[in-house]
Protein backbone atom coordinates (compact mmCIF):
# COMPACT_ATOMS: atom_id res chain seq x y z
CA UNK A 1 0.00 0.00 0.00
CA UNK A 2 1.22 3.33 -0.79
CA UNK A 3 0.77 6.75 1.06
CA UNK A 4 -0.21 7.50 4.64
CA UNK A 5 -2.84 8.99 6.45
CA UNK A 6 -2.09 12.76 6.01
CA UNK A 7 -2.39 12.47 2.14
CA UNK A 8 -5.49 11.82 0.06
CA UNK A 9 -3.31 10.78 -2.95
CA UNK A 10 0.09 9.03 -3.45
CA UNK A 11 1.39 8.64 -7.30
CA UNK A 12 4.72 6.55 -7.49
CA UNK A 13 6.81 5.46 -9.98
CA UNK A 14 3.95 5.76 -12.81
CA UNK A 15 5.39 4.84 -16.46
CA UNK A 16 2.83 5.61 -19.37
CA UNK A 17 3.77 5.02 -22.96
CA UNK A 18 1.06 5.01 -26.08
CA UNK A 19 2.36 2.44 -28.36
CA UNK A 20 6.02 4.28 -28.80
CA UNK A 21 5.62 7.22 -27.50
CA UNK A 22 6.39 8.19 -23.51
CA UNK A 23 4.19 10.29 -22.11
CA UNK A 24 4.85 10.09 -18.26
CA UNK A 25 8.04 8.52 -16.55
CA UNK A 26 8.63 7.65 -13.24
CA UNK A 27 6.17 10.09 -12.15
CA UNK A 28 6.08 10.59 -8.14
CA UNK A 29 4.11 12.85 -5.91
CA UNK A 30 1.74 13.03 -3.17
CA UNK A 31 -1.01 15.44 -2.27
CA UNK A 32 -1.63 16.00 1.32
CA UNK A 33 -5.24 15.94 2.51
CA UNK A 34 -7.57 19.23 2.12
CA UNK A 35 -4.72 21.31 -0.22
CA UNK A 36 -5.29 22.62 -3.09
CA UNK A 37 -2.92 21.32 -6.09
CA UNK A 38 -2.39 23.69 -8.83
CA UNK A 39 -0.28 21.03 -11.86
CA UNK A 40 1.13 22.58 -14.56
CA UNK A 41 2.89 21.50 -17.76
CA UNK A 42 3.18 22.07 -21.19
CA UNK A 43 0.63 20.86 -23.71
CA UNK A 44 1.70 16.99 -24.22
CA UNK A 45 3.22 16.62 -21.20
CA UNK A 46 0.79 14.17 -19.40
CA UNK A 47 -1.15 16.06 -17.81
CA UNK A 48 -4.23 14.61 -18.60
CA UNK A 49 -2.94 11.24 -19.00
CA UNK A 50 -1.75 11.82 -15.01
CA UNK A 51 -5.68 12.73 -14.20
CA UNK A 52 -6.82 9.83 -16.66
CA UNK A 53 -4.77 7.68 -14.17
CA UNK A 54 -5.96 9.08 -11.16
CA UNK A 55 -9.63 8.69 -12.04
CA UNK A 56 -9.37 4.92 -13.38
CA UNK A 57 -10.10 5.86 -17.03
CA UNK A 58 -7.14 4.42 -17.98
CA UNK A 59 -6.01 1.57 -15.98
CA UNK A 60 -2.86 0.16 -18.30
CA UNK A 61 0.06 1.68 -16.53
CA UNK A 62 3.08 1.25 -14.71
CA UNK A 63 3.62 2.28 -11.20
CA UNK A 64 1.36 2.48 -7.78
CA UNK A 65 -1.79 5.10 -7.27
CA UNK A 66 -3.41 5.17 -4.25
CA UNK A 67 -5.64 7.19 -2.82
CA UNK A 68 -6.64 7.35 0.69
CA UNK A 69 -4.50 4.68 1.17
CA UNK A 70 -6.29 2.81 -1.56
CA UNK A 71 -4.72 1.68 -4.40
CA UNK A 72 -6.71 2.09 -7.12
CA UNK A 73 -6.01 -1.29 -8.91
CA UNK A 74 -8.78 -2.69 -6.95
CA UNK A 75 -11.09 -0.07 -7.81
CA UNK A 76 -14.20 -0.19 -5.73
CA UNK A 77 -17.78 1.31 -5.71
CA UNK A 78 -15.98 3.19 -2.29
CA UNK A 79 -13.27 4.94 -4.43
CA UNK A 80 -15.00 5.89 -6.92
CA UNK A 81 -17.51 7.76 -4.99
CA UNK A 82 -14.41 9.45 -3.39
CA UNK A 83 -13.95 11.35 -6.44
CA UNK A 84 -15.33 14.45 -8.49
CA UNK A 85 -13.86 14.71 -11.89
CA UNK A 86 -14.58 17.65 -14.30
CA UNK A 87 -12.87 16.69 -17.68
CA UNK A 88 -10.95 19.18 -19.95
CA UNK A 89 -13.92 19.56 -22.05
CA UNK A 90 -17.83 19.26 -20.13
CA UNK A 91 -19.68 16.62 -22.94
CA UNK A 92 -22.82 15.51 -21.78
CA UNK A 93 -25.70 13.66 -23.48
CA UNK A 94 -26.97 16.52 -25.34
CA UNK A 95 -31.21 15.43 -25.05
CA UNK A 96 -31.00 15.82 -21.37
CA UNK A 97 -31.51 18.95 -19.13
CA UNK A 98 -29.13 20.42 -16.50
CA UNK A 99 -31.33 18.86 -14.39
CA UNK A 100 -31.88 15.33 -16.06
CA UNK A 101 -27.82 15.44 -16.06
CA UNK A 102 -27.48 16.27 -12.45
CA UNK A 103 -30.52 13.90 -10.88
CA UNK A 104 -28.72 10.96 -13.40
CA UNK A 105 -24.92 11.84 -11.94
CA UNK A 106 -25.69 12.03 -8.64
CA UNK A 107 -28.07 9.08 -8.25
CA UNK A 108 -25.40 7.09 -10.06
CA UNK A 109 -22.42 8.17 -7.17
CA UNK A 110 -24.80 6.86 -5.03
CA UNK A 111 -26.88 9.80 -3.80
CA UNK A 112 -30.26 9.11 -2.37
CA UNK A 113 -33.36 10.68 -4.57
CA UNK A 114 -34.68 12.83 -1.47
CA UNK A 115 -31.32 14.24 -1.80
CA UNK A 116 -30.32 14.34 -4.80
CA UNK A 117 -33.00 17.49 -5.84
CA UNK A 118 -31.79 19.25 -2.95
CA UNK A 119 -27.78 19.04 -3.72
CA UNK A 120 -28.61 19.81 -7.47
CA UNK A 121 -30.50 22.93 -5.57
CA UNK A 122 -27.72 23.65 -3.65
CA UNK A 123 -25.11 23.35 -6.18
CA UNK A 124 -26.35 24.97 -9.11
CA UNK A 125 -27.18 28.47 -6.94
CA UNK A 126 -23.46 28.49 -5.80
CA UNK A 127 -22.37 28.21 -9.27
CA UNK A 128 -25.22 30.96 -10.62
CA UNK A 129 -26.75 28.20 -13.49
CA UNK A 130 -29.78 27.91 -10.91
CA UNK A 131 -31.72 29.93 -13.69
CA UNK A 132 -31.14 27.42 -16.88
CA UNK A 133 -31.94 23.70 -14.59
CA UNK A 134 -34.58 23.74 -17.18
CA UNK A 135 -32.48 23.83 -20.40
CA UNK A 136 -31.24 21.35 -22.43
CA UNK A 137 -27.23 20.84 -22.44
CA UNK A 138 -27.25 21.34 -26.07
CA UNK A 139 -28.47 24.69 -25.84
CA UNK A 140 -26.15 25.60 -23.23
CA UNK A 141 -23.12 27.96 -23.78
CA UNK A 142 -19.40 26.83 -23.22
CA UNK A 143 -19.51 28.82 -19.97
CA UNK A 144 -22.48 27.36 -18.24
CA UNK A 145 -21.88 23.98 -19.95
CA UNK A 146 -18.05 24.39 -17.70
CA UNK A 147 -20.32 25.17 -14.37
CA UNK A 148 -22.62 22.63 -14.90
CA UNK A 149 -19.68 20.02 -15.61
CA UNK A 150 -18.46 21.48 -12.12
CA UNK A 151 -22.01 20.99 -10.26
CA UNK A 152 -21.80 17.08 -11.08
CA UNK A 153 -18.07 16.60 -9.89
CA UNK A 154 -19.25 18.10 -6.49
CA UNK A 155 -22.40 16.91 -6.55
CA UNK A 156 -21.59 13.89 -4.26
CA UNK A 157 -19.49 16.10 -1.81
CA UNK A 158 -16.28 14.51 -2.92
CA UNK A 159 -13.35 13.80 -0.84
CA UNK A 160 -11.04 14.83 -3.67
CA UNK A 161 -11.89 17.09 -6.74
CA UNK A 162 -9.64 16.03 -10.30
CA UNK A 163 -10.44 19.06 -12.42
CA UNK A 164 -8.85 18.82 -15.71
CA UNK A 165 -8.15 22.78 -16.93
CA UNK A 166 -11.54 23.88 -14.89
CA UNK A 167 -11.30 27.73 -15.78
CA UNK A 168 -10.23 27.63 -19.15
CA UNK A 169 -12.76 29.20 -21.54
CA UNK A 170 -14.18 30.58 -18.43
CA UNK A 171 -15.15 34.44 -18.26
CA UNK A 172 -13.13 36.89 -15.68
CA UNK A 173 -16.33 36.58 -13.21
CA UNK A 174 -16.16 32.82 -13.74
CA UNK A 175 -12.79 32.29 -13.29
CA UNK A 176 -13.01 34.01 -9.80
CA UNK A 177 -16.61 32.08 -8.90
CA UNK A 178 -14.21 29.16 -9.55
CA UNK A 179 -11.16 29.73 -7.88
CA UNK A 180 -13.31 31.14 -4.45
CA UNK A 181 -15.07 27.99 -4.94
CA UNK A 182 -12.06 25.86 -4.43
CA UNK A 183 -10.83 27.60 -1.35
CA UNK A 184 -14.13 26.86 0.04
CA UNK A 185 -14.14 23.40 -1.01
CA UNK A 186 -10.66 23.14 0.41
CA UNK A 187 -11.72 24.98 3.84
CA UNK A 188 -14.06 22.54 3.89
CA UNK A 189 -11.48 19.52 3.91
CA UNK A 190 -11.71 18.76 0.23
CA UNK A 191 -8.61 18.37 -1.44
CA UNK A 192 -8.47 19.74 -5.21
CA UNK A 193 -5.73 18.69 -7.35
CA UNK A 194 -6.26 21.29 -10.80
CA UNK A 195 -4.39 21.64 -14.09
CA UNK A 196 -3.99 24.55 -16.08
CA UNK A 197 -2.50 26.45 -18.67
CA UNK A 198 -3.43 29.40 -17.18
CA UNK A 199 -0.65 30.10 -14.54
CA UNK A 200 -1.93 32.76 -12.90
CA UNK A 201 -5.12 30.81 -11.87
CA UNK A 202 -2.97 28.37 -10.42
CA UNK A 203 -0.68 31.24 -8.91
CA UNK A 204 -4.01 32.32 -7.10
CA UNK A 205 -5.44 29.81 -5.53
CA UNK A 206 -2.81 26.77 -5.15
CA UNK A 207 -1.18 26.14 -1.96
CA UNK A 208 1.23 23.53 -4.04
CA UNK A 209 2.48 23.67 -7.39
CA UNK A 210 3.56 20.57 -9.16
CA UNK A 211 5.26 21.43 -12.59
CA UNK A 212 5.36 18.72 -14.86
CA UNK A 213 7.58 18.68 -18.06
CA UNK A 214 8.80 15.94 -20.82
CA UNK A 215 6.94 13.13 -18.43
CA UNK A 216 8.30 13.74 -14.75
CA UNK A 217 7.74 16.04 -12.53
CA UNK A 218 10.55 19.16 -12.50
CA UNK A 219 9.12 21.01 -9.16
CA UNK A 220 7.22 20.39 -6.57
CA UNK A 221 6.20 22.43 -3.37
CA UNK A 222 4.91 26.05 -2.47
CA UNK A 223 5.19 29.23 -4.61
CA UNK A 224 7.53 30.95 -2.51
CA UNK A 225 9.97 27.67 -2.42
CA UNK A 226 9.55 27.62 -5.84
CA UNK A 227 10.52 31.50 -6.38
CA UNK A 228 13.82 30.51 -3.98
CA UNK A 229 14.37 27.21 -6.44
CA UNK A 230 14.41 29.13 -9.14
CA UNK A 231 16.79 31.67 -7.97
CA UNK A 232 16.22 34.40 -9.86
CA UNK A 233 16.37 38.15 -8.88
CA UNK A 234 13.58 40.09 -8.04
CA UNK A 235 13.15 43.53 -9.21
CA UNK A 236 12.10 47.34 -7.85
CA UNK A 237 10.45 49.69 -9.94
CA UNK A 238 11.02 53.24 -9.34
CA UNK A 239 9.67 56.27 -10.35
CA UNK A 240 10.85 59.97 -9.72
CA UNK A 241 9.47 62.97 -10.72
CA UNK A 242 12.86 64.33 -12.01
CA UNK A 243 14.75 62.61 -14.41
CA UNK A 244 17.87 60.65 -13.06
CA UNK A 245 20.88 62.13 -15.01
CA UNK A 246 23.24 58.94 -14.33
CA UNK A 247 22.13 54.75 -13.53
CA UNK A 248 25.38 54.84 -11.98
CA UNK A 249 23.73 56.37 -9.16
CA UNK A 250 21.28 53.05 -8.48
CA UNK A 251 24.08 50.27 -9.96
CA UNK A 252 26.39 51.65 -7.40
CA UNK A 253 23.61 50.40 -4.69
CA UNK A 254 24.61 47.24 -2.62
CA UNK A 255 22.92 44.49 -3.66
CA UNK A 256 21.90 45.80 -6.86
CA UNK A 257 22.53 43.65 -9.64
CA UNK A 258 21.41 45.80 -12.68
CA UNK A 259 19.23 48.63 -13.48
CA UNK A 260 17.10 49.19 -16.38
CA UNK A 261 16.18 52.13 -17.85
CA UNK A 262 12.87 52.30 -18.97
CA UNK A 263 12.02 56.26 -19.18
CA UNK A 264 14.34 58.86 -17.98
CA UNK A 265 12.73 58.74 -14.53
CA UNK A 266 11.23 55.19 -14.74
CA UNK A 267 14.03 52.19 -13.35
CA UNK A 268 13.96 48.45 -13.07
CA UNK A 269 16.23 47.76 -9.98
CA UNK A 270 17.34 43.88 -10.53
CA UNK A 271 18.25 42.94 -7.29
CA UNK A 272 20.98 40.01 -7.03
CA UNK A 273 19.04 38.33 -4.22
CA UNK A 274 15.92 38.45 -2.96
CA UNK A 275 16.72 38.77 0.76
CA UNK A 276 18.39 42.06 0.39
CA UNK A 277 14.69 43.53 -1.32
CA UNK A 278 14.27 45.69 2.13
CA UNK A 279 17.69 46.90 2.02
CA UNK A 280 17.58 48.11 -1.47
CA UNK A 281 14.46 49.78 -1.19
CA UNK A 282 15.64 51.75 1.57
CA UNK A 283 18.94 52.36 -0.40
CA UNK A 284 17.22 53.87 -3.37
CA UNK A 285 15.44 55.93 -1.46
CA UNK A 286 18.42 57.59 0.27
CA UNK A 287 20.33 58.08 -2.74
CA UNK A 288 17.39 59.30 -5.02
CA UNK A 289 16.42 61.75 -2.18
CA UNK A 290 20.38 62.70 -1.30
CA UNK A 291 20.37 63.71 -4.90
CA UNK A 292 17.60 66.56 -4.07
CA UNK A 293 15.13 64.84 -6.46
CA UNK A 294 11.69 63.13 -5.71
CA UNK A 295 10.10 59.66 -5.54
CA UNK A 296 6.65 59.16 -7.35
CA UNK A 297 6.22 55.62 -6.28
CA UNK A 298 9.16 52.88 -5.67
CA UNK A 299 7.75 48.77 -5.20
CA UNK A 300 9.24 45.91 -4.99
CA UNK A 301 7.88 43.73 -8.16
CA UNK A 302 7.01 39.79 -7.77
CA UNK A 303 8.37 37.45 -10.27
CA UNK A 304 4.46 35.73 -11.59
CA UNK A 305 4.57 31.90 -11.40
CA UNK A 306 4.41 32.59 -15.30
CA UNK A 307 8.04 34.14 -15.61
CA UNK A 308 9.75 31.45 -12.92
CA UNK A 309 7.97 28.93 -14.79
CA UNK A 310 9.26 29.53 -17.97
CA UNK A 311 12.92 30.37 -16.78
CA UNK A 312 12.48 26.83 -14.92
CA UNK A 313 11.01 24.89 -17.62
CA UNK A 314 13.47 27.37 -19.89
CA UNK A 315 10.40 27.56 -22.63
CA UNK A 316 10.86 23.63 -23.95
CA UNK A 317 9.80 21.91 -20.34
CA UNK A 318 13.71 21.57 -19.02
CA UNK A 319 14.32 22.90 -15.83
CA UNK B 1 -30.14 0.54 -9.39
CA UNK B 2 -27.63 1.66 -12.16
CA UNK B 3 -29.19 -0.36 -14.66
CA UNK B 4 -32.85 1.08 -14.38
CA UNK B 5 -31.99 4.21 -14.00
CA UNK B 6 -29.93 4.28 -16.84
CA UNK B 7 -32.16 2.38 -19.18
CA UNK B 8 -34.84 5.08 -17.85
CA UNK B 9 -32.45 7.50 -18.77
CA UNK B 10 -31.62 6.02 -22.43
CA UNK B 11 -34.92 5.23 -22.98
CA UNK B 12 -36.62 8.74 -21.81
CA UNK B 13 -33.83 10.07 -24.90
CA UNK B 14 -34.25 7.48 -27.23
CA UNK B 15 -38.07 7.78 -27.50
CA UNK B 16 -38.17 11.27 -28.43
CA UNK B 17 -34.88 10.97 -30.83
CA UNK B 18 -35.54 12.24 -34.59
CA UNK B 19 -34.39 8.66 -35.97
CA UNK B 20 -36.60 7.52 -33.30
CA UNK B 21 -39.52 9.66 -34.49
CA UNK B 22 -39.04 8.83 -37.86
CA UNK B 23 -39.32 5.14 -37.42
CA UNK B 24 -42.40 5.93 -34.92
CA UNK B 25 -44.44 7.28 -38.26
CA UNK B 26 -42.47 5.34 -40.87
CA UNK B 27 -42.95 1.50 -39.85
CA UNK B 28 -46.46 1.99 -39.38
CA UNK B 29 -46.61 3.95 -42.58
CA UNK B 30 -44.65 1.18 -44.45
CA UNK B 31 -47.46 -1.12 -43.53
CA UNK B 32 -50.05 1.10 -45.01
CA UNK B 33 -48.07 1.47 -48.02
CA UNK B 34 -47.93 -2.37 -48.45
CA UNK B 35 -51.13 -2.94 -48.65
CA UNK B 36 -51.92 -0.43 -51.31
CA UNK B 37 -48.77 -1.03 -53.66
CA UNK B 38 -48.43 -4.83 -53.29
CA UNK B 39 -50.76 -6.82 -55.25
CA UNK B 40 -49.43 -10.43 -54.68
CA UNK B 41 -46.87 -11.74 -52.20
CA UNK B 42 -46.47 -15.38 -53.28
CA UNK B 43 -49.76 -16.15 -50.81
CA UNK B 44 -48.39 -14.01 -47.96
CA UNK B 45 -49.88 -11.59 -45.81
CA UNK B 46 -49.78 -8.38 -45.48
CA UNK B 47 -49.02 -9.21 -41.84
CA UNK B 48 -45.97 -11.56 -42.56
CA UNK B 49 -44.95 -8.98 -45.15
CA UNK B 50 -45.26 -6.30 -43.01
CA UNK B 51 -43.14 -8.31 -40.25
CA UNK B 52 -40.22 -9.20 -42.57
CA UNK B 53 -39.54 -5.56 -44.49
CA UNK B 54 -40.15 -3.40 -41.13
CA UNK B 55 -37.87 -5.85 -39.81
CA UNK B 56 -35.26 -5.55 -42.42
CA UNK B 57 -35.87 -1.75 -42.52
CA UNK B 58 -36.18 -0.59 -39.12
CA UNK B 59 -33.64 -3.19 -38.50
CA UNK B 60 -31.00 -1.54 -40.53
CA UNK B 61 -32.08 2.22 -39.28
CA UNK B 62 -31.66 0.47 -35.88
CA UNK B 63 -28.58 -0.75 -36.14
CA UNK B 64 -26.84 2.73 -37.63
CA UNK B 65 -28.68 4.84 -35.23
CA UNK B 66 -27.01 2.61 -32.24
CA UNK B 67 -23.59 2.90 -34.07
CA UNK B 68 -23.74 6.51 -34.65
CA UNK B 69 -24.98 7.23 -31.22
CA UNK B 70 -21.96 4.80 -29.34
CA UNK B 71 -19.42 6.06 -31.59
CA UNK B 72 -20.17 10.23 -31.03
CA UNK B 73 -20.28 9.59 -27.18
CA UNK B 74 -16.94 7.89 -27.51
CA UNK B 75 -15.45 10.25 -29.31
CA UNK B 76 -17.23 13.50 -27.25
CA UNK B 77 -15.93 11.51 -24.34
CA UNK B 78 -19.68 10.94 -22.80
CA UNK B 79 -18.34 8.07 -20.94
CA UNK B 80 -16.34 9.71 -18.95
CA UNK B 81 -18.23 11.10 -16.51
CA UNK B 82 -20.20 7.56 -16.55
CA UNK B 83 -17.48 5.45 -15.89
CA UNK B 84 -15.70 7.40 -12.84
CA UNK B 85 -18.96 6.61 -10.82
CA UNK B 86 -19.40 3.45 -8.89
CA UNK B 87 -21.26 1.72 -12.21
CA UNK B 88 -20.65 -1.62 -14.07
CA UNK B 89 -19.50 -0.44 -17.35
CA UNK B 90 -21.79 -2.60 -19.68
CA UNK B 91 -24.36 -1.37 -18.24
CA UNK B 92 -24.04 1.37 -20.43
CA UNK B 93 -24.38 -0.67 -23.28
CA UNK B 94 -27.31 -2.88 -21.78
CA UNK B 95 -29.52 0.20 -21.16
CA UNK B 96 -28.99 1.17 -24.67
CA UNK B 97 -29.43 -1.65 -26.06
CA UNK B 98 -32.40 -2.36 -23.79
CA UNK B 99 -33.65 0.96 -24.69
CA UNK B 100 -33.77 1.41 -28.38
CA UNK B 101 -34.62 -2.33 -28.62
CA UNK B 102 -38.09 -1.36 -26.87
CA UNK B 103 -38.81 1.45 -28.61
CA UNK B 104 -38.47 -0.18 -31.80
CA UNK B 105 -40.58 -3.09 -30.98
CA UNK B 106 -43.31 -0.72 -30.40
CA UNK B 107 -42.98 0.94 -33.39
CA UNK B 108 -43.22 -2.38 -35.44
CA UNK B 109 -45.83 -3.85 -33.20
CA UNK B 110 -47.90 -0.99 -33.95
CA UNK B 111 -46.95 -1.50 -37.66
CA UNK B 112 -47.59 -4.97 -37.76
CA UNK B 113 -51.23 -4.91 -35.74
CA UNK B 114 -51.97 -2.26 -38.51
CA UNK B 115 -51.35 -4.67 -40.82
CA UNK B 116 -53.28 -7.30 -39.35
CA UNK B 117 -56.17 -4.33 -39.27
CA UNK B 118 -55.45 -4.09 -42.98
CA UNK B 119 -55.67 -7.71 -43.62
CA UNK B 120 -58.45 -8.41 -41.86
CA UNK B 121 -60.37 -5.85 -43.38
CA UNK B 122 -59.55 -7.72 -46.97
CA UNK B 123 -59.11 -11.15 -46.36
CA UNK B 124 -62.42 -11.55 -44.00
CA UNK B 125 -61.92 -11.80 -39.89
CA UNK B 126 -60.32 -15.00 -38.92
CA UNK B 127 -59.35 -14.24 -35.69
CA UNK B 128 -56.56 -17.56 -35.05
CA UNK B 129 -55.37 -16.54 -38.46
CA UNK B 130 -54.62 -13.21 -38.01
CA UNK B 131 -52.75 -14.12 -34.64
CA UNK B 132 -50.81 -16.44 -35.94
CA UNK B 133 -49.71 -14.49 -38.57
CA UNK B 134 -48.86 -11.73 -36.43
CA UNK B 135 -47.17 -14.01 -34.04
CA UNK B 136 -44.74 -15.19 -36.67
CA UNK B 137 -43.83 -11.88 -37.95
CA UNK B 138 -43.25 -10.68 -34.54
CA UNK B 139 -40.84 -12.99 -33.93
CA UNK B 140 -39.20 -12.43 -37.30
CA UNK B 141 -39.33 -8.83 -35.97
CA UNK B 142 -38.48 -9.05 -32.63
CA UNK B 143 -34.86 -11.62 -33.98
CA UNK B 144 -33.96 -9.45 -36.50
CA UNK B 145 -34.45 -6.27 -34.42
CA UNK B 146 -32.57 -7.82 -31.20
CA UNK B 147 -29.52 -8.76 -33.65
CA UNK B 148 -29.13 -5.60 -35.17
CA UNK B 149 -29.25 -4.03 -31.92
CA UNK B 150 -26.66 -5.95 -31.13
CA UNK B 151 -24.80 -6.05 -33.29
CA UNK B 152 -24.99 -2.27 -33.34
CA UNK B 153 -23.46 -2.22 -29.98
CA UNK B 154 -20.71 -4.20 -30.63
CA UNK B 155 -19.73 -2.30 -33.75
CA UNK B 156 -20.09 0.88 -32.04
CA UNK B 157 -17.79 0.09 -28.98
CA UNK B 158 -14.35 -1.16 -30.88
CA UNK B 159 -15.38 0.47 -34.50
CA UNK B 160 -13.12 3.45 -35.08
CA UNK B 161 -14.87 5.99 -36.83
CA UNK B 162 -18.69 6.27 -37.81
CA UNK B 163 -17.79 5.17 -41.82
CA UNK B 164 -16.02 2.01 -40.74
CA UNK B 165 -19.35 1.49 -37.97
CA UNK B 166 -22.38 2.21 -40.68
CA UNK B 167 -20.15 -0.43 -43.70
CA UNK B 168 -19.92 -2.90 -40.51
CA UNK B 169 -23.65 -2.25 -40.49
CA UNK B 170 -24.40 -2.21 -43.69
CA UNK B 171 -21.54 -5.70 -44.53
CA UNK B 172 -22.18 -7.61 -41.31
CA UNK B 173 -25.08 -7.20 -38.90
CA UNK B 174 -27.96 -6.87 -41.91
CA UNK B 175 -26.44 -9.91 -43.22
CA UNK B 176 -26.05 -11.85 -40.08
CA UNK B 177 -29.77 -10.54 -39.15
CA UNK B 178 -31.04 -12.53 -42.12
CA UNK B 179 -29.22 -15.45 -41.50
CA UNK B 180 -31.47 -16.53 -38.93
CA UNK B 181 -34.29 -16.18 -41.47
CA UNK B 182 -32.83 -19.32 -42.94
CA UNK B 183 -34.59 -22.21 -41.34
CA UNK B 184 -37.79 -20.60 -41.97
CA UNK B 185 -37.27 -20.03 -46.09
CA UNK B 186 -35.35 -23.34 -46.42
CA UNK B 187 -38.34 -24.96 -44.86
CA UNK B 188 -35.92 -27.17 -42.32
CA UNK B 189 -36.88 -25.10 -39.37
CA UNK B 190 -39.37 -24.51 -37.21
CA UNK B 191 -39.95 -20.36 -36.07
CA UNK B 192 -39.09 -21.46 -32.41
CA UNK B 193 -35.91 -22.06 -33.58
CA UNK B 194 -35.98 -18.17 -35.73
CA UNK B 195 -36.43 -17.20 -32.09
CA UNK B 196 -33.66 -19.32 -29.80
CA UNK B 197 -31.21 -18.94 -32.43
CA UNK B 198 -31.60 -15.10 -32.37
CA UNK B 199 -31.43 -14.75 -28.64
CA UNK B 200 -28.32 -16.97 -28.72
CA UNK B 201 -26.77 -14.34 -31.50
CA UNK B 202 -27.87 -11.80 -29.55
CA UNK B 203 -26.46 -12.41 -26.21
CA UNK B 204 -22.91 -13.27 -27.98
CA UNK B 205 -22.85 -10.67 -29.32
CA UNK B 206 -23.85 -8.01 -26.49
CA UNK B 207 -21.33 -10.19 -24.27
CA UNK B 208 -18.86 -9.49 -26.57
CA UNK B 209 -19.43 -5.66 -26.73
CA UNK B 210 -19.93 -5.63 -22.84
CA UNK B 211 -16.46 -7.60 -23.01
CA UNK B 212 -14.51 -5.11 -25.23
CA UNK B 213 -16.05 -2.14 -23.24
CA UNK B 214 -14.94 -3.59 -19.91
CA UNK B 215 -11.25 -3.01 -21.29
CA UNK B 216 -11.57 -0.11 -23.02
CA UNK B 217 -9.15 2.71 -22.57
CA UNK B 218 -11.58 6.31 -22.64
Amino acid sequence: MVGNSGEMVSVSGIYKRYKDLPVLLNLSFDIPKGSIFGYIGPNGSGKTTTIKIMTGLIRDFQGEVSIEGRSIRNWSSELSSTIGYLPQQTSLQEWRTVDQTLYTFGRLSGLQASEVDKRIKEVTEMLGIAEYRKRKVSKLSGGTLQKVGMAQAMLHRPKLMVLDEPVAGLDPESRVLFKNLFRQLSREGTTIFFSSHILSDIEDVADTIGILGQGRMRYMGSMEELRERVGRSTEVSLETVEPIPDDRLLESLPGVSKVERVADNRFHIILQENGQIDTVVDSAIRAVLAQGLHIRGIHPNRQSLESLYLSYTDGEGRP
Amino acid sequence: MSLALLFKDELNGFYRSKVMLALWVGLPAMAVLLYFLVDNIEGMSITFFTGIMVSSIGGLLTSVLIVVNILNEKEKKVYDLFLIRPIRRENLLLAKFGAVFLCVMVASFIAITLAAVLDSATEGYDVQEILSSMKDSLIITVSIMAINCSAGVLIGVFSPSVLVGVLLVLFGSNQLSSMVLLPMITGWGEMWMVGLASIGISALLLFGAALVFRHKEF
